[in-house]
């Protein structure tokens, strides 16, 4: 659902990068969030020096990793007013460029990312349910509530937005500012898992039970809850891999995409 | 006895104790001078509002803010005081805080209601001090406007709505001081957020407001509370602790808790805000 996505999920996708690389970086982080619906068909791209000011990087590293996304058929660079990037590729996330994403990342990489994001999550949870007021829980009920899980783009912009909401209940701004940066970088990969209806419908039931659980204070149980949710999107994507490396495809036989 | 606002360089201890009543008054000093900065703010907002168009509204609260978040205004609460004096706050009047006294402010700005601009969303016209490592904007060394029209779109603008530091003042009308929290929308940081509504002719045109900074505040009233003659903490109406000097209390946390039982804590209120200094009791 549109009117889920949060504001943090949408502006991870342009917090700044690390050194190597950086061209290719920006054309991945924007790839990332075009082929998983982050952001949207027709929508334009902020500026290039906005871009590059955002990346941290120089304007001509900025050109050049929006070269790329025209080359990959992503964008499309009008002139003159009301010009600039916009994208270009449909709502539905793109089978083969899901592939090549998937080739080009090892499983090395991909279970290592998964251990470093499950620790910080796990601290965030943790944190949050000693340290969340009786009001807090609340909030998050509410805000839990209203997420949409029956559809594809709008389950991973909640289950990010869920992410971000257990790190600020943590009242760690490191905490915070740690997963927006590793959700910008993981976070699409991460959560391509939730393309299956049946992970969609497990995941929103553990948020319920995290949310219970930071209710009575419980931290270890909440950490232990996240964790099993960032194994099971893990091993979801480890699967993925292995069946595209295979020569197969994304998604199971028996799982439907939404 | 020191201004809260003295240099954090050189926090020096008042030689005899400081009365838990005296901390929370300096503490409520401390926030009601950018209380005062704010109803400044938002007299000469809500007098330019009936004419004004957007962009001019725009300018007149760069003009406003921008000082503060530089550390280069001379508040409002300064000129104030040095009129009506200071003394019921048991502090040195505050036209004597010292040249280069840390600028509590991190962020600042007016939000028109929707109704400003009939048919128009909600129009921002807030500021970011200079921020280190923030992850949207990496290190800024000067003051960046908050560019939702180009960042966010309307969802996030009727989702901020329900958040607590636009909500409470625009439904009561009222003053109201949201935090600490971190704040995952610009500042990524532990901050505490004040705000107060715009009225003209009785209806809400926005809300102006200031963000904070805990790490600021307590460079501002750590010499206040390392005053009182036991381990203390500031907290606010439910608990969250904000400055502490109980080396088992962390920003953060909430009291009462386990370790922290409301019976082994004087609790006291600071005058006109949703703050208490905790003050540990003696054992028995």
């Amino acid at each position: 659902m549109e009117a889920q996505l949060r504001p943090g999920a949408r502006e991870a996708i342009f917090a700044q990068l690390i050194e190597a690389g950086r061209a290719e970086q920006v054309a991945r982080r924007l790839t990332d969030a075009i082929i998983l619906g982050v952001l949207t068909a027709g929508e334009r791209l902020p500026s290039e020096q906005e871009l590059a000011r955002r990346f941290g990087v120089a304007l001509i590293t900025v050109r050049e990793g929006l070269v790329i996304l025209r080359e990959t058929g992503l964008v499309e660079t009008r002139r003159g007013r009301g010009g600039g990037s916009f994208v270009i590729q449909a709502d539905a996330p793109d089978e083969t460029l899901l592939h090549t994403r998937l080739r080009g990342v090892a499983h090395v990489e991909l279970s290592d990312l998964a251990v470093y994001f499950s620790t910080i999550i796990e601290g965030c949870a943790e944190r949050a349910a000693l340290r969340a007021a009786p009001q807090d829980a609340d909030r998050l009920s509410e805000w839990l509530a209203q997420a949409d899980w029956d559809r594809d783009a709008g389950a991973r912009a909640n289950a990010g937005g869920f992410y971000l909401e257990l790190a600020v209940l943590s009242q760690s701004a490191r905490l915070v500012r740690e997963q927006v940066r590793l959700q910008a970088e993981f976070g699409p990969l991460l959560l391509l898992g939730l393309a299956d209806p049946s992970m969609r419908a497990s995941v929103a039931a553990c948020n319920t039970d995290v949310v219970a659980a930071i209710r009575s204070g419980d931290g270890p149980h909440a950490r232990t809850l996240v964790a099993g949710q960032v194994r099971e999107l893990a091993e979801w994507l480890h699967a993925a891999k292995t069946r595209i490396e295979r020569g197969g495809t994304l998604h199971a036989a028996s799982a439907v995409s939404a | 006895m020191r201004h809260p606002l003295s240099a954090p360089e050189t926090p020096v201890v008042t030689p005899a104790p400081l009365a838990p009543q005296a901390c929370a008054a300096a503490v409520s000093a401390a926030v009601a001078d950018v209380f005062t900065v704010l109803e400044d703010w938002r007299d000469r907002v809500a007098a330019a509002v009936p004419l004004t168009t957007t962009t001019e509204l725009d300018a007149l609260v760069e003009t406003l803010v921008l000082p503060a978040l530089l550390g280069e205004a001379e508040p409002a609460a300064h000129r104030d005081a040095a009129q009506h004096g200071t003394a019921q706050h048991g502090t040195a009047p505050h036209g004597t805080a010292p040249h280069g006294a840390p600028a509590l402010l991190v962020g600042a700005g007016f939000i028109a209601t929707a109704d400003y601009r009939p048919g128009r969303p909600a129009h921002f016209a807030w500021w970011l001090g200079p921020l280190a490592s923030n992850p949207l904007l990496g290190t800024t060394l000067s003051p960046t406007r908050l560019d939702l029209a180009a960042r966010v779109h309307t969802e996030y603008l009727r989702d901020f709505r329900g958040l607590e530091w636009y909500r409470v003042p625009e439904a009561t009308g009222r003053a109201h001081v949201t935090g600490p929290y971190v704040d995952h929308l610009c500042t990524f940081d532990f901050i505490v957020t004040l705000t107060l509504p715009v009225q003209v002719d009785g209806g809400t045109v926005g809300v102006i407001g200031a963000d904070v900074s805990v790490t600021r505040l307590e460079q501002a009233l750590l010499p206040v509370l390392l005053g009182l003659s036991a381990p203390a903490a500031l907290v606010n109406a439910v608990g969250r602790v904000m400055i502490s000097t109980e080396a088992t209390l962390a920003a953060g946390d909430i009291v009462p808790n386990p370790g922290h039982p409301l019976t082994g804590y004087d609790r006291v209120p600071c005058p006109g805000i949703p703050f208490d200094v905790i003050v540990r009791r003696p054992p028995e």
